[in-house]
């Protein structure tokens, strides 16, 4: 059994905690054990974001102080192991020992669908869906992590499920954290095209794995297209499909 | 040009608002985007191509102060002169000057970005030197006095209508047409008296090579050609970044640079001059004056970090990646640079304080990083320049941020490493957050989050948190 | 630093010249380390043969509309010239003094074909000269001193032989360009036209005051995207490759 520790990052903890829900059930059916410390709280996107370094900072190390032994941590989030990746060991780079953990856990943190397809080696999780399915491609997955062809394994690997093309898909949604609450009018516009994207594309469902991305379309479909739903890909891979976003 | 950086957001919006610009953009971008694709993908092997770009942008803002007195030592060796300018009051005194000491009446000018930046051609006129630009899309930008649309297409937003009317009025246009082609040899009858007869010309340069002196213009229409042929006096601006070690470093920018901006392999024509004319040749400057534009660079340079923007060669792919300015086009940036190259250069010319948007709108999608032949990341400079705001630091002209925020943070800070109180806070916030929900969903709320919900529900804060929930997930397993 | 320097230059004495301070301001700064260049693989051109190089030319130039003919030596060049002039019914040209186009003698040919041939050097002034080449040439007609194969792309050393204007001000271009110039990539070119570091003050004398790289005809899609060839400089551009 392979012990894992999950990271669930702030948005799904407090907006969308079925998600974490259905990432623990998909481990637990692939042969996983995962383990939560109840000590986290938030990897300090937001203030990183915002400019707020010091802040940023205390996040860091108390997210490096729960998660510093575990020997893998896993995210249904691909922001989130951004920024543990990417900006921990930059936020922390005046205090070596501190830097150091940082570079170290960076090695062993993962977003959910590399952690099933790179580490596991698993692309068929059990699931079934009949119908046409699109995957929109989030930022921090894609370029930041380079994520793109595994949860689209996971997804093609489903029976039933056919994964067709969705126009734009590596194109942003407009979510952005605070960007789309101060610039309200251009993510409009950027979440209406993904919306329009997704109408056109003729798939009965849209997938991502990013919360972000996911409060920020399915926001915009549930005032707009109420018909039109969106799912994190472990919603759809776990089964759990019909709780919330 | 006026400084309009403050107005993003009403700019932003009123480009929004404009039906004709989005059926335009809607159109226009992904075929621009596509384009630099199609041509990347001609080399080899991209990615090496472009992390090369990197390297060679990398290793001359490193040896900035030795290549550029190089290339001035091998400049002057070819016989051209060589004036340095402080800031833009410098650089466009001594060219008003040069204009006025030869009797100057006009000028032709070719594309010339730190040109708009200084504000020369206001400060030409205002000497009574008339300013033609003659690239066309300049050219329309001016005569319709608006700020550049693109790098590459200055006007090419402008509905054709627009261009007739305005060709009607300005240049003799004979047959009112919506054909872009018939207006095209319209403006090129109109502006070829002008090369005829100009006296001056004043260009950009797009990269000046240190090892031989020379000065590089890459161009489609010719009009570069032209004000460097035709008049015996020719000016040639560049910012202090601008410089590169070798030829042969020079050749394969210009290969990133073509590519990147039009997705063209190589433009119609590329002029590298070293020097003005020899004897015996009938045309060609008899002198070649080159300006070299400090205007805040050299504060940038001392900062290791933002030092990196400098390496930027004006290539527009983030502008033609970018899913921002794919909605609001070019003039919402309020000055002489858009898109995200505008988002990380303004804020260090201009000061944090009036761009204070310029580095906050966007996603940090990443797509300008990923595209960019000379490495620079953009996301890490907008978080960087966030993080000098915070700081108020006045090297980088920036204003702290509104004390409701930083009380926000402070709180934020003291709450994240002790668990006990995220958890009661987030028990405390919840109802708050909720009072306004409908079965599941919270359609409004006053307050900061306001932009979001105009659009957007969002779900409400979940009555039993995943904190909540593990204790029985853990004994379910 | 700067509040040192502003009060040097407000006492007059000693006054730093901009070159100087901004030079001194960039050496002022802290380094950064230079990383090592990565590997680029070469260009596909410069593994191929002769004809397969040619071929690149024609297919490169023919893609921005260029017209390509191919003729086996100087002779079969005129004949083609005659033929296409006479085609385009060119009264008027404007020709270089080059040595590709100075052995053809168009002066004399021009009045075999009663075509009025004009070269920069019947011109005493500039302004003459470009009142000629403006306004009367309806073709320009040059050699070229490089074709490179990477992009269809003709490289002129501009010199008392090779005018600018002749090139770019008429609306045709018609260039002929022998194939002992063709190269795979620029950097042949730029090694024979600047490599030579000869020369008094290290550089040589022999940099051209302009040398230029021709893909085509002018070109532009300034107004809403729409391209044209024809802006500023020719619309059309002919080559006459050679052996």
């Amino acid at each position: 059994m392979e012990n894992v520790s999950l990271f669930i990052p702030c948005t799904i903890d407090l907006f969308l905690p079925h998600i974490g829900e259905a990432t623990v059930s998909l481990l637990r059916r692939v042969g996983a054990d995962p383990l939560y410390h109840s000590e986290q709280t938030c990897c300090g996107q937001p203030a990183m974001n915002a400019g707020y370094r010091k802040e940023a900072r205390k996040a860091a190390k108390h997210f490096i102080e729960v998660f510093g032994d575990d020997e893998k941590v896993v995210s249904p989030s691909g922001s989130c192991v951004c920024m543990v990746k990417y900006r921990y060991p930059e936020l922390l780079e005046d205090e070596p020992q501190w830097r150091k953990r940082a570079e170290e856990l960076a090695l062993r943190i993962y977003e959910l669908s590399q952690y099933l397809v790179d580490v596991l080696k698993i692309e068929d999780v059990g699931a079934s869906f009949a119908g046409k399915v699109a995957y929109h491609e989030s930022c921090h997955i894609l370029r930041g992590l380079g994520v793109s062809e595994q949860p689209k394994k996971l997804i093609k690997a489903v029976k039933g499920a056919q994964l067709i093309p969705l126009n734009a898909a590596d194109s942003c949604c407009g979510f952005g954290g605070e960007f789309a609450n101060q610039f309200p009018d251009i993510s409009e516009a950027m979440v209406k095209d993904k919306a329009e994207n997704y109408l056109t594309s003729g798939a009965d469902l849209l997938l991502l794995c990013e919360p972000g991305c996911l409060l920020n379309i399915g926001g915009y479909l549930s005032r707009n297209l109420p018909g039109k739903k969106v799912m994190h890909l472990a919603c759809f891979l776990a089964g759990n499909r019909t709780e919330g976003w | 040009m006026e400084i309009k950086t403050e107005q993003f957001t009403d700019l932003a919006k009123k480009e929004l608002e404009n039906d004709r610009l989005r059926t335009f953009l809607k159109v226009w971008f992904p075929v621009l985007s596509m384009k630099r694709d199609l041509g990347i993908a001609t080399l080899p092997d991209p990615a090496a191509a472009q992390a090369y770009g990197a390297a060679i942008r990398e290793e001359a803002m490193e040896r900035l102060p030795e290549l550029l007195e190089e290339f001035e030592k091998n400049a002057l060796a070819n016989g051209a002169k060589v004036f340095w300018a402080r800031d833009a009051k410098e650089a466009n005194d001594y060219i008003t000057n040069l204009a006025k000491e030869r009797g100057i009446k006009y000028v032709t000018k070719g594309k010339s970005m730190v040109t708009e930046e200084t504000g020369l051609n206001e400060v030409l006129s205002q000497n009574g030197v008339e300013v033609w630009e003659t690239d066309l899309g300049e050219f329309i930008a001016q005569q319709l006095h608006r700020p550049p649309f693109h790098i590459v297409g200055p006007a090419i937003n402008v509905p054709v209508e627009e261009v007739r009317d305005l060709f009607l009025e300005k240049i003799n246009l004979q047959e009112p047409t919506l054909d872009p082609v018939q207006l095209g040899y319209a403006a090129r009858i109109f502006l070829r008296d002008k090369f005829h007869h100009v006296q001056m010309g004043i260009t950009g340069i797009n990269i000046a090579v240190a090892e031989t002196g020379t000065i590089i213009n890459v161009e489609n229409e010719g009009n570069i050609r032209f004000t460097k042929a035709s008049p015996p006096t020719q000016v040639s601006v560049m910012s202090v970044e601008k410089v590169v070690a070798t030829m042969k470093d020079a050749l394969h920018m210009i290969r990133l640079l073509c590519r990147n901006c039009t997705g063209q392999k190589l433009t119609a024509y590329v002029s590298m001059d070293s020097g003005p004319k020899k004897s015996g040749e009938i045309d060609g400057p008899e002198e070649l004056f080159i300006v070299i534009v400090d205007n805040g660079r050299t504060k940038i340079y001392q900062d290791p970090i933002a030092r990196d923007v400098l390496r930027c060669i004006r290539c527009a792919a983030c502008l033609n990646s970018c899913p921002v300015y794919g909605k609001i086009g070019g003039y919402a940036y309020g000055w002489a640079y858009s898109g995200p190259m505008g988002q990380v250069l303004d804020p260090v010319l201009l000061g944090l304080e009036r761009t204070q948007d310029l580095y906050r709108a966007t996603t940090l999608c990443g797509a300008c990083k990923s595209v960019c032949p000379v490495g620079i990341d953009h996301p890490s400079m907008f978080l960087y320049y966030r993080a000098k705001d915070v700081l108020g630091e006045p090297y980088f002209m920036a204003k702290r941020r509104p004390r409701s925020e930083e009380r926000f943070f402070k709180a934020f800070a003291w709450a994240v490493s002790r668990p006990w109180l995220w958890n009661l806070a987030v028990r405390m916030i919840r109802p708050y957050i909720n009072k306004d929900a409908r079965e599941g969903v919270i359609s409004k709320m006053k307050g900061p989050f306001a932009g979001w919900f105009r659009t957007r529900d969002l779900p409400v804060m979940a009555w039993i948190t995943f904190h909540e929930r593990w204790e029985k997930m853990k004994e379910n397993a | 630093m700067r509040k040192a320097l502003g009060a040097r230059r407000k006492e007059g004495k000693m006054e730093q010249s901009a070159r100087d301070e901004i030079l001194a301001k960039l050496r002022a700064a802290p380094k950064k380390a230079i990383h090592p260049r990565p590997y680029v693989p070469p260009l596909s051109e410069l593994s191929m043969t002769k004809e397969e190089l040619i071929e690149r030319f024609m297919k490169n130039l023919v893609e921005e509309t260029g017209i390509v003919h191919r003729v086996p030596d100087m002779q079969a060049a005129l004949d083609k010239l005659t033929e296409i002039v006479k085609a385009e019914g060119l009264k008027k040209v404007m020709v270089s003094t080059d040595d590709v186009v100075a052995p053809l003698d168009l002066p004399a040919w021009g009045q075999r074909n009663n075509i009025k041939v004009m070269t920069h050097k019947d011109f005493s002034d500039r302004e003459s000269f470009k009142d000629a080449v403006f306004q009367e040439a309806e073709a320009g007609i040059t050699g070229a001193d490089f074709a490179v194969a990477e992009t269809g792309t003709l490289g002129l050393i501009h010199n008392k032989d090779q005018a600018r204007l002749v090139s770019l001000a008429p609306i045709l271009h018609i260039a002929i360009a022998p194939l002992e110039r063709m190269v795979p990539v620029y950097e042949q070119v730029i090694e024979k036209v600047f490599g030579d570091k000869a020369g008094a003050t290290g550089r040589s004398p022999l940099l051209p005051s302009q040398f230029l790289f021709i893909t085509g005809p002018s070109m532009t899609g300034d107004i809403q995207g729409a391209l044209f060839k024809g802006m500023h400089g020719p619309r059309r551009i002919i080559v006459i490759l050679v052996g």
